[in-house]
């Protein structure tokens, strides 16, 4: 700094002095060389001084530098040190983290719970005192011990199978056996059949029925099985048959492969016949619907024998897509019977079964779903093929176990042995009376219609022994006709006149007096009385509605019918309430008070023994019949 | 014309059974219980029905029935209330019942009484009880053709009025004097006075040409009395009578014969063979005709009752198993059943 400043300040100092100078020239030139001379001499001693500081301030610079050299190397050394420190921590923390993650294999293994392993393993691996201190070789131990185990257990394998493949062995050989000893079975059973036969045990005939009946569709089988067991513990008179084509039962479980077979065949077939003709939309349909009500092809017969030798033969068939099962009934006599013009619908086998059970008409199918089948090919209602396919009764399906219920719909309905046994007995005393009571019917019918009220001797005695009012017609009428008639409305109105029951017209007559009975036949007759309605032609029409007393003669054989039901099984009810409506008839005209303004004797002349003629407010006439003493008198 | 067929239903043997009673049902008598909320019916089977006007009225139907019971062996044939009891008759005996107990189930009789008949070889009904408020005493008459009084607070047979030559249908009360009236199948009406128990004036009506009509008989179905007048009816021509001078003075023109006939008001409601209730004027002329729901009537019924002034209806029932009621005597309203 100094030397700087000098710097600066000489050349100041020199221009400031040269100046001057020039003024004292002729003041001496020695002056001014001596002057000179100092001057350079003080200039050159300056320059050295000069240089030397210059050279000081160089080597101070060097030094400088060279110290801080020094330093930043040092700091570079410890940078240096410190990167590959860090560096180095990084690497080991990644190898800790590495040793940390490492799952060894071992840790996979389920090993047994500690307890059970020092229990169960030997001490010579468990090495109890050893690993109970030390995780490690207790983890090594464990994992010994698991090894020896599972090569103990792959032994143990290799034994078992080398034994099933022995056993295989032995019982191919056995089979073989067996399938040689088939034949020879056979060929005995073959011989003991003249035995049997020999010794009346038919156990071959029954055998093969039970074999055929393997191929019965569950109802059916249900069927089958509870009549036989029915008719063996309890009727003697009950035999069962099951009819139809093996071999077509067995066709229709044939195995999928052998169905493809047939249907390539068929699709080929079928390509032949679209290019000679394509069936019409009707033919197609026709055929759903065939499809839909198709059979099984096997059928269980029922023989039912009544005492007098007549016999209810019974075909049950199974409609397959529907789920129900059908009948179809028929009736033989012992003799041949002359069947008369108004008994034609009585054992009609459309109509015989008809309300076994009260509103059991079986005309339309029992199962719900099979509406919506019907929706799909357009079959309207089940009794346009009712004819065919025989009447899908409810009885006929709780025989067969089928039991559809309305309020919860099943999915599918399975045929129930217990349901079946239930109604077993009930439903076949019920067939055996209906079969009675229709055939008592039909010969009561021949009677009828030649004018004879068959009354039996132990009925005699519901009736006087004169009885002057005679039958003279007995005809059927159509349901429709008899609902057309005026004096049939209360009847109709009260729901007694359905579609399932028979309407037959009696007419009774005495003198110009003509009564005419309509009589409403159930097809339950006999538990269910027939229903009367009268109407008499004697001067002037009386009905119930304008005469109290043909009212009151309706209520005599409508109400008070358990009077005349006679012997059970009450057979004889019609024809005991025809002759009743005769007596009826005859107390009627016979007690009729004489008009005394009208000229001429009574019509009627009494002859009745009555005690009054008349009582009550609504004066009505003796109707009740006393026996033995014999005379009428009021209810 | 097309007849609407009522829904099949199943029919077992009972519901068979049950229909065809219920169709031949004859309803014979009736009777307004002393609250005048309950009507009781009692039919030809034995059976009386308890029916709820008030439910009947303001609900429709449903439950009206409370119950019936088996009450006699025979029909009931006439039915009578006093403030406390109700008084059955049919075959014979009379029972009673207690109005509180009956609308109860299986209510027992409180009573039963038999008046003493001549015959024992057959029972004879007794066709109209009438109660006499003033001695307290009923009256029965019936097949025997007797009059009998029995005294109700002890239960004894006090009087008994002949004269009928055939059996008695009905009776009415001449309250002024007192005297009864009674008419017979014999074809006449016979007042009978009470304090001194003798016949006190005969009418034969079937005598007089105005009224007689002799292709029906000559037996007197039904009587009524306002004191002066009288109504009669039957075989003979339904007629007003003037009592003290005993002569027809209107012959209503209906020809069926009359089973029931009352005063009301100033009208003359008169019911028997044919569907309907018909309202005659003093005069003779028909007010009105309403038809019924059955084919032929036996028994009306007027609810006059103070105690329930809503019920006031008027109830007829006959050869059927329905009692009609009319609110209005203009239509029916509805019906009750069995």
């Amino acid at each position: 700094m100094s030397s700087e400043s000098s710097k600066k300040r000489k050349p100041k100092v020199i221009r400031s002095d040269g100046a001057p100078a020039e003024g004292k020239r002729n003041r001496s030139d020695t002056e001014q060389a001596i002057e000179i001379e100092e001057r350079r001499i003080q200039s050159c001693v300056h320059f050295m001084t000069l240089k030397k500081l210059n050279r000081l301030a160089h080597i101070r610079l060097k030094k400088g530098r060279d110290q801080t050299h020094e330093a930043k190397q040092k700091v570079d050394a410890y940078h240096l040190q410190l990167q590959n420190l860090l560096y180095e921590v990084m690497h080991l923390q990644k190898e800790i983290t590495k040793c940390l993650e490492f799952k060894s294999k071992h840790e996979e293994i389920d090993l047994v719970s500690l307890e059970e392993f020092y229990k169960e393993a030997p001490p010579d691996i468990s090495k109890a005192e050893v690993t109970m201190g030390d995780p490690h070789q207790q983890t090594l131990a464990r994992l010994d011990w698991e090894l020896e185990q599972r090569k103990r257990l792959a032994e143990k394998y290799r034994e078992c199978l080398s034994n099933k493949e022995k056993i295989l062995k032995e019982i191919e050989v056995k089979k073989e056996y067996l399938s040689s000893l088939q034949p020879r079975l056979n060929s005995i059973m073959q011989a003991s059949l003249p035995v049997q036969e020999y010794l009346f045990m038919p156990f071959d005939q029954a055998h093969k029925q039970y074999e055929t009946a393997r191929h019965l569709p569950p109802p059916l089988y249900v069927l089958f099985v509870q009549a036989t067991a029915y008719g063996q513990a309890c009727d003697k008179t009950l035999s069962v048959a099951i009819e139809g084509s093996v071999d077509e039962a067995k066709a229709l479980f044939k195995p999928p492969e052998d169905s493809q077979d047939d249907e390539s065949d068929s699709d080929a077939e079928e390509e032949q016949t679209t290019k000679r003709r394509r069936p019409t939309l009707g033919v197609q349909l026709d055929d759903k619907r065939k499809e839909m009500l198709k059979r099984h092809p096997l059928s269980v017969m029922l023989d039912l024998k009544c005492k007098d030798d007549s016999v209810l033969h019974l075909t049950f068939y199974y409609l397959m897509n529907l789920n129900i099962m059908t009948v179809k009934a028929k009736v033989t006599t012992a003799t041949e019977l002359i069947t008369p013009i108004s008994a034609g619908d009585l054992l009609s086998p459309d109509s015989v079964l008809s309300c076994l059970y009260p509103g059991d008409h079986g005309k339309k199918t029992p199962n719900p779903a099979n509406q919506y089948q019907f929706d799909k090919v357009g079959i309207l209602t089940l009794s346009d093929y009712v004819l065919e396919l025989g009447h899908p009764y409810l009885w006929v399906q709780k025989l067969g176990g089928l039991h559809f219920p309305k309020e919860q719909p099943q999915q599918t309905v399975i045929a129930d042995h217990s349901l079946s046994a239930s109604h077993m007995e009930t439903t076949m005393k019920l067939l055996k009376t209906r079969v009675q009571s229709r055939l008592a019917l039909h010969k009561q019918f021949a009677s009828l219609e030649h004018g004879i009220v068959p009354v039996t001797s132990d009925c005699q005695y519901l009736f006087p022994a004169k009885v002057v009012s005679r039958l003279v017609k007995w005809v059927t009428v159509a349901h429709e006709d008899y609902m057309e008639l005026h004096f049939t409305k209360d009847i109709v109105d009260a729901g007694l006149a359905g579609d399932t029951n028979l309407y037959y017209m009696a007419l009774i007559e005495r003198g110009t007096a003509k009564l005419q009975a309509a009589v409403v036949l159930n097809p339950g007759y006999s538990s269910i009385p027939p229903v009367f309605q009268l109407c008499l032609n004697w001067k002037g029409e009386k009905t119930n509605s304008n005469d109290d007393n043909i009212r009151a003669m309706e209520g005599e054989v409508n109400v008070c019918y358990k009077e005349l039901c006679g012997p059970w099984p009450s057979h004889q009810l019609l024809t005991n309430q025809l002759q009743r409506l005769c007596v009826l008839l005859d107390v009627y005209l016979e007690t009729e008070s004489h008009d005394d303004s009208v000229e001429g004797p009574k019509e009627f002349p009494q002859e009745k023994m009555c005690l009054r003629l008349f009582r009550g407010p609504s004066r009505m006439k003796p109707f009740k019949y006393n026996h033995p003493q014999g005379f009428f008198s009021h209810r | 014309m097309e007849r609407a067929v009522p829904l099949a239903v199943p029919l077992g043997q009972t519901e068979v059974f049950q229909a065809l009673q219920r169709l031949h049902m004859t309803i014979f008598s009736q009777s307004v219980s002393p609250c005048g909320k309950f009507l009781a019916a009692g039919n030809n089977y034995g059976q009386i029905a308890i029916f709820s006007l008030a439910s009947g009225l303001w609900v429709e139907l449903g439950n009206s029935v409370l119950h019936f019971s088996l009450a006699h062996d025979g029909p009931v044939y006439s039915m009578v209330s006093t403030d406390r009891h109700l008084l059955s008759a049919g075959d014979g005996e009379v029972k009673a019942w207690l109005w509180a107990e009956m609308l109860k189930k299986g209510c027992k009789e409180l009573w039963h009484r038999q008046p003493p008949y001549r015959t024992s070889l057959e029972v004879p009904e007794i066709n109209a009880l009438l109660l006499v408020p003033k001695e307290n005493s009923l009256i029965l008459a019936g097949g025997d053709c007797q009059l009998h009084t029995m005294d109700l607070e002890t239960g004894t047979f006090t009087r008994v009025l002949r004269g009928h030559t055939d059996y008695i249908h009905c009776l009415a009360l001449r309250e002024r004097s007192p005297e009864v009236l009674s008419g017979g199948e014999d074809g006449a009406v016979r007042l009978w006075d009470l304090r001194t128990a003798k016949e006190v004036q005969t009418i034969e009506v079937y005598k007089h040409e105005e009224c007689s009509r002799p292709h029906n008989g000559r037996w007197i179905g039904c009587l009524a009395t306002d004191s002066d007048w009288m109504v009669c009816g039957g075989g003979p021509a339904l007629t007003l009578w003037h009592l003290r001078s005993s002569t027809p003075t209107t012959v209503f023109p209906i020809r069926a014969p009359q089973k029931h006939v009352t005063f009301y008001q100033d009208l003359i409601l008169s019911a028997g063979q044919g569907r309907c209730v018909n309202q005659w004027q003093l005069s003779g002329e028909l007010k009105a005709q309403v038809p019924g729901s059955s084919p032929g009537l036996l028994s009306l019924s007027l609810n006059q009752q103070p105690a329930a002034p809503e019920c006031k209806v008027l109830t007829a029932a006959g050869n059927s198993c329905r009692v009609d009621v009319f609110t209005n005597l203009g239509y029916r309203a509805f019906s009750l059943s069995f």
